[in-house]
C-alpha cells in the first residue's frame, strides 16, 4: 500500500481560492438500442466531451444500458409540474426547430424520453409536446432542443460492457451468497433474512 | 453508503413564512404529495433539505477514503474489481448528491471547501480505522446494510429530487451490501484466522453501526419538522432496533460474537465482554442490545474521533492537488500541478 495512506498532513491557513462550479449537466441512460432515454442522475463538467466520458465512465457503467444522453441543465425548460396530470393541450405544427421531448408520470418519478417535437422556441415545444406525450398521465413535460442532447453509443467504447461485470451487481452475488448461507442457515431462516433485502434490487 | 440520519431541526420553522402557503406545504406533504422544483416550500425546509443532502454528499465522499485505501490490498483480482467499483459508486452518489444540494442553493465548490475546512460534517462512522480486510467486509456488510435501511426509508421522502436520487443510489447500494455479505461469508467459512480477523473486526464495527442510526428521537420527534415534512421517514430509534434484528441474529448465525467493547483514542478494541442482553424478546420479537457509547459518539462528532484530522487532511490534500485542474477547467488557466 501506498506510504501516502499513512501520511496524516498537516495544514494550516486558508484554502486557496475557489474556482466556482463548471457547468451542470443531466444525464439519461438507454436500456437498449431504440428504447427511450431515462434519467439517471447528474454531472458537473466544463465542456461536453469531458461531460460525455464523465456520463460514460459513471452512469454507463452503473447499470446494463447501451448508451448515455446528456444536455446541460440550462438547455432544458420544463413545465410547470402539475399536482394533477397536465390536461391534454391540441397544440399542432411542425414548424421550427426539432426538440427531444421527455415526461415525468407523476411527481417523484424520472423524466423519461417520449419524442420528438417541432417548435420554434421552449413554450410551444411544450405545448406540443404535451399535445403529442401528455395523454393525460403526465405531471411534466421536459424538453430540450435536438442540438442540445448529446449521445454516447455503445460503439464510440470498445471496451464498454464486453467484459464480465457481474462483480459490480448484487446479483451477481446472489446466487454464492445464498450457497455458503446454506451452510449455516436452514431454509427457512434464510428466507426470512432475504426478506430484508430490498426487493426490486436484488 | 450513506449519512443522512441527522437531518437539522429548525428551531422556529416557519417564523414569517405565508401561513396560507405553509397550510397548502404541509397538506400537501400530509397527502403524500412530492415536493418538486419551482414549487413553494419554507425557507426552514430548503436550509434543512439542503443540510441533509450535503450531509449526505459529504458522507460519500469521504466513506470512499477507507475503502480505497484497501484496493491494492484486496486479496483477488475479483474483490479488488468489486471494491473498484464501489468506491466510484460511492464518489459518483457524492456527485448526485452534492448536485441535489446546489439546487437548494449553495455551490458545489462551496460545499467541498465548508467540507475540508471542517464548517461541515460527515457521517460519524468514517472516523474510524479500517485496520485489515475484515473491516473492508464489515463495512460493506454492516454500514453498506444500515445505509440501504436507512436510504429505504429516505426514498419515501417527500423532496422529489432527492428521492429519485435515493433511488438511483439504492440499486448500487444493494451490490455494496452483496458483495460485503459475500464477504463475511467467505471469511466466516475460512481457517481459523480469517474467523479471528472477522471477529475482531466485527467488535470494531458493531457499536458504529448501532451508532449510525443517531441518537436516541427526541420526544415528540414525530410531529417535529423533519418527520412531518417528511425529510426523514423513520426514527432512529426504531431503524437501530429494525437493523439489530437483522443483523444480531444473522451474526450470530455466522459463529460471530456480539461483543460490548472498550476502544483506545485510535479505536482499537481494548476489551471485550459478550452482549447478554443480546437475545431475542419471544413477546415482542425485538433482538435486545446494549447502547453505544454516545459519549464517544459526541466526541467523534465534535471532531475528537480516531480517523477525524486523517481523513479530512487526506480530503484537503486530494482538493489542493486537484486544484489546478479546476482553474484550468474555470478559467482556462494552465499552472503547474503542485508538488505532491
Ligand atoms: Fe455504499
Ligand atoms: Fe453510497
Amino acid at each position: 500500500m501506498s506510504k501516502r495512506r499513512h501520511i496524516t498532513y498537516e495544514f494550516d491557513g486558508d484554502l486557496p481560492e475557489g474556482t466556482g462550479d463548471d457547468a451542470h449537466w443531466v444525464v439519461y441512460t438507454r436500456k437498449n438500442a431504440g428504447g427511450p432515454a431515462r434519467w439517471a442522475g447528474y454531472l458537473d463538467a466544463v465542456d461536453v466531451d469531458l461531460a460525455l466520458q464523465y456520463s460514460r465512465e459513471h452512469y454507463g457503467l452503473d447499470e446494463a444500458c447501451v448508451g448515455t444522453l446528456i444536455h446541460r441543465h440550462d438547455a432544458m425548460t420544463d413545465s410547470e409540474y402539475g399536482l394533477e396530470p397536465l390536461s391534454p393541450a391540441s397544440a399542432k405544427g411542425d414548424d421550427g426547430e426539432p426538440w427531444v421531448v421527455f415526461v415525468q408520470k407523476g411527481r417523484g418519478n424520472i423524466h423519461i424520453e417520449a419524442g420528438l417535437v417541432h417548435a420554434p422556441n421552449a413554450r410551444t415545444a411544450i405545448a406540443r409536446g404535451i399535445a403529442s406525450f401528455a395523454g393525460g398521465k403526465v405531471t411534466n413535460v421536459r424538453v430540450v432542443l435536438q442540438a442540445d442532447c448529446h449521445e454516447a453509443m455503445q460503439e464510440d467504447l470498445a471496451i464498454w460492457r464486453e467484459h464480465d461485470l457481474s462483480y459490480k451487481y448484487a446479483r451477481g452475488y446472489s446466487k454464492d451468497v445464498r450457497a455458503k448461507w446454506r451452510t449455516f442457515r436452514d431454509e427457512a431462516d434464510l428466507e426470512g433474512y432475504r426478506a430484508g433485502d430490498i426487493k426490486e434490487h436484488f | 453508503m450513506s449519512g443522512a440520519a441527522n437531518p437539522v431541526q429548525p428551531m422556529c420553522p416557519c417564523e414569517g413564512e405565508d401561513p396560507e402557503k405553509l397550510a397548502q406545504f404541509e397538506q400537501r406533504i400530509a397527502e403524500g404529495v412530492h415536493i418538486e422544483p419551482g414549487d413553494w416550500m419554507p425557507e426552514a425546509y430548503r436550509q434543512g433539505m439542503l443540510r441533509m443532502a450535503e450531509h449526505h454528499a459529504n458522507s460519500e465522499i469521504i466513506g470512499a477514503l477507507p475503502e480505497g485505501e484497501w484496493i491494492t490490498r484486496a486479496p483477488s483480482l475479483r474483490r479488488k474489481l468489486a471494491l473498484t467499483a464501489k468506491v466510484q459508486d460511492e464518489v459518483g452518489h457524492g456527485q448526485m448528491l452534492y448536485r441535489v444540494s446546489q439546487e437548494l442553493g449553495k455551490s458545489r465548490d462551496d460545499m467541498l471547501r465548508d467540507l475540508v475546512m471542517g464548517k461541515t460534517k460527515y457521517h460519524n462512522c468514517f472516523n474510524y480505522p479500517a485496520p485489515t480486510w475484515g473491516d473492508i467486509a464489515m463495512i460493506q456488510w454492516l454500514i453498506d446494510g444500515a445505509a440501504i435501511m436507512n436510504q429505504k426509508t429516505l426514498a419515501d421522502g417527500a423532496y422529489g429530487p432527492y428521492v429519485r436520487t435515493m433511488n438511483r443510489i439504492n440499486m448500487e447500494e444493494a451490490f455494496h451490501f452483496k458483495s460485503g455479505e459475500d464477504m463475511v461469508l467467505t471469511l466466516m467459512s475460512g481457517t481459523k484466522l480469517q474467523k479471528q480477523m472477522t471477529q475482531d473486526a466485527f467488535d470494531r464495527w458493531w457499536a458504529v453501526s448501532l451508532m449510525f442510526f443517531g441518537p436516541h428521537d427526541k420526544p415528540g420527534a414525530e410531529t417535529m419538522p423533519a418527520m412531518r415534512w417528511r425529510m426523514k421517514i423513520e426514527k432512529n430509534d426504531s431503524l437501530r432496533q429494525r437493523f439489530v434484528n437483522r443483523f444480531a441474529p444473522a451474526a450470530k448465525d455466522l459463529g460471530l460474537i456480539i461483543n460490548v467493547c472498550a476502544k483506545d483514542e485510535h479505536g482499537y478494541v481494548t476489551s471485550v465482554r459478550e452482549d447478554e442482553q443480546c437475545v431475542r424478546d419471544e413477546a415482542t420479537g425485538n433482538w435486545g442490545f446494549t447502547d453505544p457509547d454516545w459519549d464517544e459518539f459526541f466526541r467523534v462528532i465534535r471532531g475528537n474521533g480516531p480517523c477525524n484530522a486523517h481523513r479530512l487532511n487526506l480530503r484537503r490534500f486530494s482538493h489542493e492537488q486537484g486544484d489546478w485542474v479546476r482553474r484550468a477547467g474555470a478559467h482556462g488557466t494552465i499552472t503547474t500541478p503542485p508538488a505532491a
